[in-house]
């Protein structure tokens, strides 16, 4: 049994994860400053707690269609600071077993089933990072995400108003 | 900022003393322990070295005699002449204790009998050591805050300073939320309720002062350097002017504390080595007393101190001989070359000795200092002219003063220092040219922009406010909805994953919890030029210049940014996109000056610094443009440009030279070598710089 925790990031119809270790916290909707002159995949900047944090839409990202507005941010722990991915409903906290196939997607690294549906993991540095290599087709299929020191997502803040 | 007495500078020394003297005791029982390592015995020589130099600035000669004496022991250590003995040990230890004594101005262990500022060397040892002579005068009584004392200063590390803004953001938001938990569970509204209200207040305050007290202008230690400078010119008998500019730039109190040590080596090198003496002035026909300028000034998200001198510059002939000595072949190195030597630990470019500097230490400590907060030093000298040292850290956090404008329903920080005027829109005003609109301005004419239509975003109003901009070459007027007020507020950077967005300079979190975009004038300029240019370009028929303004740029607008502001964000059309350029300088200053206005304008820049480095980048990643100095060390950019040209597979890459050679004999010779294109830096601004990189670029896509 390899089972690694992750954070689900419901966008739209599909499931992604982020493993837990890379996971600070989930924010209900918070309010959003639009970061102007900005590429639409930057939604905008909220206010965790005095730092300011970019929100970004997952799934333009990942290159899929624009649909539901993010209901949730999954915000990322980044050696450049906190940095948050758009979520379209609660993201659950999963565990994700031996991954069941390959992913297509820049960014991902893997297919997982968790409770009968297909999961894709995201991994967020390449997701990330500002100079990510052109869609290559197939990412090899990484094996299971290591995980250190397995913490529950520390905090459901929910925010006062809805942005 | 008030200058500093000299009981707030010895109070000041009292505590950097204490850390330090704590740092000795424990460097010099590492000696016993481990023996003579050389790298711990150059930092019990630049402790010994810093606390002499400090105690000479606090006034405190007893304090900088005795240190300069325990100093010249430790030479002799590391000069391998004093062998480590536990006597000398107890001999080094015994002097930090009475460094101690006489730092805390307390009398002598032994009244009477051996004054204060005397090394007992503690016999024992066949090594030649001599005794010091003892100073005649008693030690001055230091005035240091002791804990019993009201009214200190308390030093606190940063990371606690840092916690506690955290925390204080924390409450303010906590705060908010049960405001809004009231009205929304109880329908109560809080902002009725006066204690409610005065709580708000009260921490915006404390938010406001905890991250105030992390920022510091350049005044609180320009005194010091100021005090340094009169006290050491007097001790050397020379005439010395000092001249601060921009010390009112505030930078982190971390980089300054850093900072602070390595602007008081630089400034009193070029006390000491730089200005002649007055005598030596006269002869060589110079004004007699000589000039040392601090210059701070912030440049984007750094600030730049440059310390200059009139003085002799630094001769690079003894800085050869003297790494020769040390092995080094400087042969083959150019004097810009050599000058960089002087940063290498134990080379000094004078072997005269004097009571604070000139033992090569320093310009080491210096380097490494810097570079420990994430900046660099740079030296440019020039015999018979003086000494330029700069001295380039980034401001970490900065507290901008700001106007705050409305536009598109959005709330916007513009930084002060870059607003020439705001006014009002007066409908007879406006005129047009080149199918733009225009304001006249201190009778010159100044573009018009709608600000929300330049930002992407749907701007409303017609007869808002404009609000006139500069850049470093031009101005430019932006109409706002309304103009908000002014107010300091504090950038924050941009979480460095997001794309690089020239017009943005930062964001700010508002006491309120909201999230304020500071914007970037040069950049905002820019990005409106572009826009018009393109407009422009597409031939809006601007026949009713009155309309025009408006109608024409909500076309250009509605064709690049009404899609959701998508098109608009990363215009295709315009240089940007993934246009590369590789500037080739080796003045870090010009290099990191072209870099900002290239990348604010949305190019790729890389950097190299001379002709072989360019090429070696070259072969790692072509580019589309290749903007070049000419002189350089190991390959200049006459024989850079020719290997472009010979390199097929670089042959038709653009080339520009920027330069300071000036002759058309220079110009003559780049275009033959195969350069495109020639920019003098005495003519080199923002403006012409862009025009020439954008026509090169633009004819060879």
């Amino acid at each position: 049994m390899t089972e690694a925790h992750a954070v689900l990031v419901p966008v739209g119809e599909d499931l992604f994860a982020v493993s837990i270790d890379r996971v600070s916290q989930v924010v209900a909707a918070p309010p959003l400053t639009r970061l102007v002159t900005a590429p639409p995949h930057v939604l905008g900047l909220f206010n965790l707690r005095g730092q300011i944090v970019p929100l970004l839409d997952t799934a333009a990202l990942l290159g899929l269609p624009a649909g539901q507005a993010p209901m949730f941010a999954v915000v990322l722990l980044s050696r450049q600071g906190l940095i948050a991915l758009a979520a379209t409903a609660f993201p659950h906290r999963v565990g994700l077993d031996d991954p069941v196939g390959p992913s297509d997607l820049p960014g991902t690294a893997g297919s997982y089933r968790v409770k009968g549906r297909v999961v894709v993991r995201l991994d967020p540095d390449l997701l990330l990072a500002r100079d990510r290599p052109p869609h290559t087709g197939k990412s090899p299929v990484s094996g299971p995400p290591t995980v250190g020191a397995i913490e529950p997502v520390s905090a459901i803040v929910r925010s006062g108003s809805t942005g | 900022m008030s200058i500093l007495d000299i009981d707030q500078i010895r109070m000041l020394f009292g505590q950097e003393a204490g850390v330090r003297l704590a740092e000795l005791d424990r460097l010099l029982l590492q000696l016993e322990q481990q023996g003579g390592d050389e790298t711990l015995i150059r930092s019990i020589f630049r402790e010994l070295h810093t606390l002499k130099g400090s105690a000479a600035v606090a006034g405190l000669d007893d304090v900088s005699q005795l240190a300069h004496e325990l100093e010249e022991l430790v030479v002799g250590i590391r000069s391998g002449i004093v062998a480590v003995t536990p006597a000398i040990i107890d001999t080094l230890l015994a002097g930090a204790d009475r460094l101690g004594s006489a730092i805390a101005g307390e009398p002598a262990d032994v009244p009477g009998e051996e004054p204060v500022v005397a090394v007992m060397v503690i016999a024992e040892s066949a090594t030649p050591v001599t005794v010091v002579a003892a100073s005649p005068r008693a030690p001055t009584v230091v005035e240091t805050a002791s804990a019993a004392e009201p009214g200190g200063v308390v030093m606190v590390p940063m990371d606690r300073l840092d916690e506690l803004v955290r925390l204080i953001g924390e409450s303010a938001s906590a705060h908010l939320r049960m405001g809004s938990m009231l009205m929304e569970r109880f329908g109560v509204d809080p902002t009725l309720n006066s204690e409610f209200n005065e709580l708000s207040r009260t921490l915006n305050e404390l938010q406001e002062r905890a991250m105030r007290t992390r920022m510091v202008p350049l005044a609180t230690i320009t005194d010091k350097l100021q005090r340094a400078v009169r006290d050491l010119a007097r001790a050397q008998g020379k005439t010395i002017r000092w001249e601060v500019r921009g010390a009112d730039t505030e930078l982190d109190r971390g980089v300054l504390v850093a900072l602070s040590d390595s602007l008081l080596h630089l400034v009193r090198n070029a006390v000491d080595h730089g200005i002649e003496p007055d005598a030596v002035r006269a002869a060589a026909g110079k004004p007699v007393g000589g000039t040392i300028r601090l210059h701070a000034m912030q440049l984007g998200s750094e600030v730049i101190v440059a310390i200059t001198d009139d003085g002799n510059g630094i001769d690079t002939l003894r800085v050869r001989a003297q790494a020769e000595g040390q092995g080094v072949d400087t042969s083959r190195l150019s004097d810009e070359d050599v000058l960089q030597l002087i940063f290498r630990a134990g080379l000094s470019t004078t072997t005269f000795v004097t009571d604070l500097s000139g033992r090569g230490v320093g310009l080491d400590v210096v380097r490494s200092t810097v570079e420990a907060a994430h900046g660099r030093v740079e030296v440019r000298s020039e015999p018979g002219r003086g000494t330029e040292f700069r001295v380039i850290v980034p401001i970490t956090l900065a507290v901008l003063r700001c106007l705050l404008v409305e536009a598109g329903g959005q709330r916007f920080a513009l930084p002060f220092h870059r607003v020439v005027l705001s006014q009002r829109f007066d409908e007879s005003g406006p005129t047009s040219a080149e199918g733009r609109p225009v304001i006249w301005v201190e009778d010159q004419p100044v573009s018009v922009s709608v600000l929300a239509e330049t930002l992407g975003i749907h701007g409303t109003t017609l007869d808002g406010p404009i609000v006139v901009l500069a850049d470093t070459a031009r101005r430019h007027g932006f109409q706002v909805d309304r103009l908000v007020g002014q107010r300091d507020v504090v950038i924050k950077g941009l979480n460095s994953l997001l794309p690089h967005l020239p017009a943005v300079a930062g964001a700010s979190v508002e006491p309120d919890g909201s999230i304020l975009l500071v914007l970037d004038p040069p950049g905002l300029v820019q990005r409106a030029r572009q826009a018009a240019r393109r407009q422009t370009a597409a031939g809006p028929s601007a026949a009713e210049p009155s309309n025009a303004r408006h109608a024409a740029a909500t076309a250009e607008w509605s064709t690049a940014g009404s899609d959701g502001a998508r098109a608009g964000l990363i215009p295709a059309g315009s240089p940007g996109a993934s246009q590369r350029i590789l500037v080739v300088d080796d003045a870090l200053t010009i290099r990191e000056l072209q870099r900002s206005i290239l990348e604010r304008a949305g190019f790729e820049v890389r950097v190299a610094v001379d002709g072989l480095d360019a090429l070696a980048k070259l072969a790692e990643e072509p580019s589309e443009l290749i903007l070049t100095d000419i002189e350089m060390p190991l390959m200049d950019g006459f024989a850079l440009t020719e290997a472009v040209r010979a390199a097929p597979s670089l042959a038709n890459i653009p080339i520009l030279i920027l330069s300071s050679l000036s002759s058309e004999a220079d110009r003559q010779r780049g275009l033959e070598a195969g350069a495109d294109g020639f920019i003098l830096k005495s003519g080199f601004d923002e403006g012409s710089l862009l025009i020439a990189v954008t026509r090169l670029i633009g004819a060879r896509r």
